[in-house]
């Protein structure tokens, strides 16, 4: 997991870089808008 | 090994480059996680059409032992390794997809008796690792990188912990190569174990989720098991990662202090910073699922979804797992994991069956 890795004990600028895991969030929601939305209507496996 | 998890690239390289960067390894993650698939289906129809009762190997262990072929014999090109790198964000994508699965009501019990476990196995372990380092003669951080990767979260722990407590990037190295090489070995040790006592599907996700340490053999080792037994490992190991900022943050203070450095100074801050995001992700799929607002039909999608993120994270555990890079590590570090490992393993499974009768 590589989302922490921005760790120190020392404060940093503050910036708006989203981390990987804010990606990953960030992309399980916007797929799950789409299936409630109907626009993804069959996933198979 | 540490170089093959974490993503870097230049600020200044612009976001068209980087991604036309992770398209090779993109395409090998799908690749070997579609021929374990692939291999799984042509079995059980072979097995089918000539009547003959093969044993049901599950896709997780053929897109692992692919990717582990690929990686240990023509190994992986340099192409492929940013894309490769990528199966980590799937891993999380995966879990927050997972969220659909779980009523939030499971969530809190089997949650609330993983993190009961979590606070035990996470003081033990600390504690039995820092001792275990120091009669081995380990350097001091070394040791309590070993410490925090075995007692919560892998890989994750250690990077967090490398820049919170200023650990040298050696040591940072040993320490990841020896859990994962640990991780590799209990993704085929646990379902063993688990099968041989015959442990029930929410025991053995319990776990798997309390006593494999990175998040993608935890999860791998609860598929192997069963579906059901994955969904309680991510679950069980979801609570532990969600513990990291706490442990994390107690190091720093501790190091901070003892080296006479500046200590941290926003705490909450701190805490934000290395809480995993992807634990809330998953919490809020979660409760969407439990307030009905998806159809059946679109949970099925999100779990379909969710088996699909799962399959590149499983393609890429085999394909970044090189065995001749882990053994010029050393020994002494991989035996002092090795022998907590296996402590570790001992006491939560301990915990597990003691909690069991509580779980049902």
């Amino acid at each position: 997991m590589t989302e922490t890795n921005e760790g120190s004990s020392q404060p940093r600028k503050a910036s708006l870089r989203i981390s990987l895991d804010g990606w990953a969030v960030a992309l399980a929601i916007a797929v799950s808008l789409l299936v409630w939305l109907g626009w993804i209507k069959h996933v198979p496996w | 090994m540490a170089t093959s998890i974490a993503i870097s690239t230049p600020r200044s390289e612009n976001l068209l480059k980087r991604t036309v960067r992770l398209i090779p390894g993109l395409f090998l993650l799908i690749a070997v996680g579609y021929a374990g698939k692939f291999v799984e289906q042509s079995i059980a129809r072979y097995g089918k059409a000539h009547h003959l009762t093969l044993p049901n190997i599950e896709y997780v262990l053929w897109a692992i032992l692919i990717g582990l072929l690929i990686s240990n014999t023509v190994g992986v090109p340099k192409l492929f390794r940013p894309g490769l790198a990528t199966y980590e964000f799937w891993l999380k994508a995966g879990i927050v997809l997972l969220g659909s699965r779980f009523v939030l009501g499971d969530v809190l019990k089997l949650g609330g008796v993983s993190l009961a476990l979590v606070v035990i196995e996470i003081s033990v372990s600390l504690i039995f690792m820092t001792a275990l380092g120091r009669a081995m003669g380990l350097k001091p951080k070394l040791t309590s990188l070993l410490a925090v990767g075995s007692s919560i979260c892998g890989v994750s722990a250690i990077i967090a912990a490398e820049g919170a407590i200023g650990a040298d990037e050696e040591d940072t190295s040993f320490a990841i190569a020896a859990i994962l090489a640990l991780g590799a070995i209990a993704l085929f040790v646990f379902p063993l174990i688990g099968h041989w006592l015959g442990m029930s599907d929410t025991s053995y996700g319990l776990w798997a989720g309390l006593g494999v340490d990175n998040t993608a053999e935890a999860t791998a080792a609860g598929a192997l098991y069963s579906d059901a037994a994955g969904k309680v490992a991510v679950l069980a190991k979801t609570a532990r990662n969600a513990m990291i900022g706490f442990v994390v943050l107690g190091y720093a203070i501790y190091w901070a202090r003892k080296e006479h450095n500046p200590s941290v100074k926003n705490k909450a801050a701190f805490l934000w910073t290395k809480f995993p995001k992807f634990v809330l992700g998953f919490i809020l799929i979660s409760a969407l699922a439990t307030a009905k607002f998806f159809t059946a039909p679109q949970l099925g999608n999100l779990a379909n979804l969710s088996r699909w993120a799962f399959l590149l994270t499983f393609a890429g555990v085999g394909l970044r797992t090189n065995i001749a890079e882990m053994r010029k590590q050393g020994l002494r570090p991989f035996l002092v994991g090795a022998i907590g490992e296996v402590a570790i393993a001992g006491l939560t499974l301990g915990l597990v069956l003691l909690a069991a009768r509580f779980i049902r």
